[in-house]
């Protein structure tokens, strides 16, 4: 068996695993590169040099353990934190989420204003004899046909065109048609403006239509402003993400970009009391709402633990039963639980004669996401428990009781003490899980009741995690720069008490 | 007798009436998978109809692919729950057992990334893969492999905190027999390690199955086409309408498809428990 | 390093470099539509496109389709870059958001195309002035008296309510008006409006009135007087949602109820008469305001970075927006079609022919500049469902609450005006 691990057949193996998933890798990198990925290409790079590095050097034993785990963490976990941080140091929300090169091409290609009348004409797109493209333009109503480029306009008598039946010109002198399948390949040509009239051009708006277009909008890139050619008006960069209006800075141009507003977002926070207000409501909640959870479940599933730990008849079977809820999918759980707090037809009114609306008051909204959460989170802790339990040497307690101390005292004064210490990185984890518990909160309530009329985005049950979805990706404008800088600052908040709480209950001492 | 009554009678109320709490829910979606009218109504506790309807719309609607969903669910969580964990417990190992530099910190960093609010990376995560789906749609944005990275990376970093809170709970003597015996941290690992920490590597990775079988957030976002999906997506889609919510369906599906991990977690409870403490150094 | 590492770490690497260079990365497939959808219209579409793969030469077209209406507008939010689809089809709800961003790109209709709809419908797909999609189908609901239990057309809000109040206990009425699909705040506009809420108001000329709101204090008494009883309690005519409105209005325990243009089929199967009407206003003649508004297909900014804007274009408007394509795609979809032409078809039921009457007679355009404003705090969809919670089930009062609502959707209306 040690020969299996130390010997030549492990290293060729470990070789051969190495060199395919270099393989893999290093195509991908390729990949990347090409489609001009190059931050996910740098990144597949490192991740070659790292794991060829560690595993064919004796650098670091540690490293051996730690890459695999590393790079997925640097790529899924750290990335998408780095990147929410960035944002929330953006005005980045509904209106502003392009990059400012793509959101001025959009401005200039809505800039391209239809004619009065909405002109549109019957066209057939090809080419001139010395390859340009052109379109066959046939004003039906006048009779009158032309041929366009983008460069000249020549009129073509009636009687030299042919026609389809529908009276479209197909064909005219000086004028070759390409096929709909040789123009599919390609949109090159509908880039084109045809010459129309004086500052008019037809634009391609289908594949035998052309429509009557004035480019109203123009980009001039060394003064970096926008020019209205038809009013004059001009549209200067505002530093927030818009082109505004030079005179009237309310009036913006849309779509806007993503500016950088540095701590924008983090002043909001402090000074916007519509922000401020809600956030510190909602923080509340989810500390309360969180503390709660894992003190419910924690104390039930103890309890049970407790119960169920000496071997009473059908312990077997309650304890088949009581893990089902952990064993459900918990999406199917939570639906089925919101269809039972339903106020007319609901299980919970029913089964209790009541006629409560659970999900329209603040405090029966409360109580039934931490009811739901009980159900969903004690058999979690009773399995914890009851191994925990086992394991925890019996003699101490023999020992207590033989020295008179009764059963209440044993496990307050040793088992719970003990239990605590051995299940306290747990207990952290279910409580910053619960933090972030988005599903049940997004599931069960979405976060409600919500007082509307009064304007309120904050409902009663949500907490900080959906409070920042409903900004984020909610119904009304998403702010996405608020919600990060939101997101940091939970981030912030929890940190330092988790923080505070694990070097004052000395858990990470035995890290060290 | 009374002394059986006063040790233990209170067990048994107790855990009869834990275990009404628990099934209460569940005997609502049989009854409701049972029932014709597609929604979610108590009307009696008693059922008043037993009919198959919405379990034979699952299997013959030639619309719903629901043995699809049923596999591609998992597929992806078994491959996760087994990745999760052999990547993670190298790492937890080395987190519990090894000493070097910048464990304490790489310990402390660990537990906070997990304070960070995730649902605003879902944007980032997506804005990654979609951008990994223009070079690479073989595991970008939209495919089954794309997600199960998503998921691997997403779970790292739980399952080492995870992991490592059982593995600490492993009496450390026999690995540092073996080290004073010459073994290399490798070979300890790999002789002594895992196939003492097999139960709670069992454990974890059954945990980590049955998230990633419960997730639809992501999935809904990630699997768009129609054989592709999860069953929590797939099933989602019969409540989650913009006009109209079928509870039938999507009650007899969610029995179904809960009845692969309740076999499992039922089959494996001993084991689970035993594995959550895995304090099996003393045999 | 040694020199054995070393010679391994080259082996690695040539081999990984040999897979690479066999391997050249597969270029976008060119002149392919990509079509969004939910998970109600994708398959509807896939059918439609699969039995027509030619509508435009030289291109094809692929649809997915969501698996929720939620996960379709979600996905639509998310995507950056060009990962999106060419086109999406859906209500209309995200025009203004979406066009904001500037995710969307505008489509020209000819004088000719447009004269083929309703002019209103346009504004289901206007931003700033600009038509982003072209209308596909009608969207809206429309009430039906349950003829087992009322035998007349009630005239006014009144008549539903006496009766409701005359027959609750005898006939074991659960309710009296409910709304069994479309939502409390889409589908249930008639119910506010019937009683004098209304989001805006147009003009006799199909023009939003954007100065007028509506008087919250009328409204309110109104409320008092048809839904409250003497305590201010909830008389039970009209519940504060519609969780359950379909099975009791099946069961025969609701005589009024709105059905949606794409539900009807059910109801007409169960043997109930498709009597549509609009909800009936306090005063004979009037009604209840109800969205007629038109699920659209819209064309985004990627079809013109994927090459295929012309053929998008085409799609939309030689297709999606013609009467042949609607009456080809209403075939399985089975809405009432956009396109005069394609509703004056015989395939057109006559339930869907009464259905559509009901709008015209009491249906307002669906404003998104408008409904999806929150400048008031909160913007319509959230907010009219709000005021029959606070009113109904918390208890609060009705003109208080209700003249808040007035505020609130006076002051979106004048805000959203600018993204007309």
């Amino acid at each position: 068996m040690s020969g299996f691990v130390r010997g030549n057949f492990a290293f060729m193996g470990k070789v051969a695993l190495l060199a395919i998933v270099t393989a893999i890798l290093a195509l991908l990198t390729e990949h990347a590169f090409v489609q001009k990925e190059y931050a996910i290409g740098s990144f597949l790079l490192f991740a070659i040099l790292a794991l060829n590095f560690t595993y064919l050097t004796k650098f670091s034993i540690p490293l051996k353990f730690f890459v695999p785990g590393i790079l997925f963490f640097i790529a899924f976990v750290i990335a998408p934190i780095i990147f929410t941080l960035s944002m929330s140091t953006y005005h980045y929300q509904t209106g502003n989420i392009l990059g400012k090169v793509e959101a001025t091409e959009q401005v200039v290609t809505l800039g391209a204003e239809p004619d009065a009348n909405g002109t549109t004409f019957d066209i057939n797109v090809g080419e001139t004899p010395s390859g340009d493209f052109a379109i066959l333009v046939s004003d039906i109503a006048n009779n009158k046909f032309f041929i366009s480029t983008k460069d000249a306009r020549t009129e073509v008598p009636a009687s030299s065109v042919t026609l389809d039946e529908n009276g479209v010109a197909t064909a005219a002198p000086g004028f070759t048609l390409i096929s709909a399948e040789t123009l599919s390949k390609s949109d090159d040509y509908s880039r084109i403006h045809y010459k129309y009239q004086d500052k008019f051009y037809i634009g391609i708006e289908g594949q035998n239509v052309g429509a009557v277009f004035q480019q109203s909008l123009t980009y001039d890139k060394a003064a970096g402003v926008i020019k209205n050619v038809v009013t004059g008006d001009t549209y200067k960069d505002n530093g927030r993400g818009n082109w505004a209006k030079v005179g009237a800075p309310d009036e913006m141009l849309t779509p806007g970009w993503r500016a950088p507003i540095w701590f924008e977002n983090y002043t909001k926070l402090v000074s916007d009391e519509k922000v401020r207000t809600p956030l510190i409501k909602v923080f509340i909640w989810t500390v309360v709402f969180a503390g709660m959870s894992v003190l419910t479940t924690f104390a039930l599933g103890l309890l049970l633990a407790m119960a169920l730990n000496r071997k009473i008849r059908g312990r077997r079977i309650y304890r088949s039963i009581l893990i089902l809820p952990y064993a459900m999918p918990s999406v199917m759980s939570i639906l089925i639980w919101a269809g039972m707090f339903d106020t007319e037809f609901g299980a919970i009114n029913n089964l209790l004669h009541t006629h409560i609306a659970w999900f329209t008051d603040a405090n029966f909204a409360r109580g039934a996401v931490l009811l739901v959460n009980l159900w969903l989170g004690f058999p979690y802790f009773y399995l914890i428990c009851s191994g925990s339990l086992q394991a925890i040497p019996t003699e101490l307690q023999e020992a207590a009781a033989i020295d008179g101390a009764n059963p209440r005292q044993i496990f307050r004064k040793i088992t719970l003490p003990l239990l605590l210490q051995i299940l306290s990185p747990l207990l952290i984890a279910s409580f910053a899980f619960n933090f972030n518990n988005f599903n049940l909160i997004y599931l069960l309530t979405g976060g409600g009741p919500r007082e509307t009329l009064d304007g309120q985005i904050a409902g009663a049950t949500d907490i900080l995690i959906s409070y920042t979805y409903q900004i984020a990706f909610g119904n009304n404008t998403q702010d996405f720069g608020l919600a990060s800088a939101i997101s940091v600052l939970i981030f912030v908040l929890v940190a330092s008490i988790s923080l505070y709480g694990l070097k004052k209950s000395k858990v990470m001492e035995t890290f060290g | 007798m009374n002394n059986w009554v006063r040790e233990n009678l209170w067990r048994h109320v107790l855990a009869i009436a834990v275990c009404l709490f628990s099934l209460f829910p569940l005997y609502l979606v049989v009854l409701s998978s049972l029932s014709t009218n597609g929604s979610l109504h108590l009307t009696s506790f008693v059922p008043t109809e037993f009919s198959l309807k919405n379990f034979r719309f699952l299997f013959n609607s030639p619309k719903i692919p629901f043995m699809h969903w049923v596999q591609n669910s998992l597929v992806i969580a078994s491959t996760v729950a087994i990745c999760s964990v052999v990547i993670g417990a190298a790492s937890a190992f080395a987190f519990s057992r090894l000493k070097f530099k910048g464990k304490k910190f790489g310990i402390q960093l660990l537990l906070l990334v997990q304070m960070f609010p995730a649902i605003l990376a879902l944007s980032a995560v997506y804005v990654i893969m979609e951008r990994v789906y223009r070079f690479a749609p073989q595991i970008g944005l939209g495919s089954q492999a794309g997600l199960v990275l998503v998921y691997l990376g997403g779970s790292m970093g739980v399952n080492i905190w995870l992991l490592k809170g059982f593995v600490d709970s492993i009496p450390a003597e026999l690995d540092e027999a073996a080290k004073i015996d010459g073994a290399s941290a490798v070979q300890t690992y790999w002789l002594i390690f895992v196939p003492l920490a097999a139960p709670v590597l069992a454990v974890v990775s059954l945990l980590s199955f049955i998230g990633t079988f419960n997730e639809f957030i992501l999935a809904r976002l990630f699997l768009v086409e129609m054989d592709g999906r999860t069953v929590a997506v797939g099933l989602q889609q019969f409540i989650g309408g913009q006009y109209s919510q079928n509870w039938g369906p999507f009650a007899a599906g969610s029995i179904l498809a809960s009845i692969p991990i309740v076999v499992i977690f039922l089959s494996l409870q001993k084991y689970i428990v035993n594995g959550l403490t895995a304090g099996s150094v003393k045999g | 390093m040694n020199r054995k590492r070393l010679g391994l770490f080259g082996v690695i690497a040539s081999a990984a470099l040999a897979i690479t260079a066999t391997v050249v990365p597969a270029a976008h497939a060119a002149s392919e539509i990509l079509i969004w959808a939910d998970e109600t219209r994708g398959p509807h579409l896939t059918t439609l496109f699969a039995a027509n793969p030619n509508v435009i030469p030289g291109s094809t077209i692929k649809v997915v389709s969501f698996s929720s209406y939620d996960a379709l507008g979600d996905a639509l939010d998310k995507y950056t870059g060009s990962a999106g689809p060419d086109i999406f089809i859906g209500g209309n709800d995200w025009v203004t958001k979406l066009a904001k961003s500037g995710k969307l790109a505008p489509v020209t209709l000819t004088a000719s195309q447009k004269s083929k709809f309703a002019a209103t419908n346009f504004f289901d797909l206007t931003y700033k002035k600009k038509i982003y999609g072209v209308p596909v189908d009608i969207n809206n609901v429309a009430m039906v008296y349950n003829t087992k239990l009322v035998t007349t057309a009630p005239k006014t809000y009144g008549d539903m309510v006496d009766f409701y109040k005359a027959n609750k206990v005898s006939k074991g009425l659960k309710a009296g008006l409910c709304f069994t699909g479309g939502g409390m705040a889409w589908g249930g506009l008639s119910g506010l409006s019937a009683l004098g809420a209304d989001p805006y108001f147009m003009r006799a000329k199909g023009v939003p009135d954007v100065y007028k709101g509506f008087n919250g204090t009328t409204f309110g008494n109104n409320v008092k007087k048809y839904l409250l009883d003497a305590n201010g309690k909830s008389n039970g005519f009209f519940p504060a949602t519609d969780t359950g409105c379909a099975d009791n209005f099946k069961a025969g325990l609701v005589p009024y109820a709105t059905l949606g243009n794409w539900e009807w089929k059910k109801y007409a199967d169960l043997g109930f008469t498709m009597n549509f009407m609009p909800v009936p206003g306090v005063v004979a003649g009037t009604y209840g305001h109800m969205f007629g508004s038109v699920n659209g297909a819209f064309l985004t900014t990627n079809a013109e970075k994927h090459g295929v804007a012309v053929a998008a274009k085409s799609l939309l408007t030689g297709y999606f927006a013609s009467a042949a394509g609607q009456i080809a795609y209403e075939a399985i979809e089975l809405r009432p079609p956009a396109n005069l032409d394609a509703q004056a078809s015989a395939s057109v039921s006559e339930a869907q022919k009464n259905m559509a009457n009901a709008a015209t007679l009491a249906g307002i355009p669906q404003i998104g500049a408008f409904l999806g404003s929150n400048a008031g705090g909160a913007n319509y969809w959230d907010s009219s469902g709000g005021y029959w919670t606070a009113v109904l089930v918390q208890g609060k009062d009705a003109v208080v609450e209700g003249k808040k609502l007035a505020a609130m959707w006076k002051k979106n209306v004048a805000v959203g005006k600018a993204d007309l």
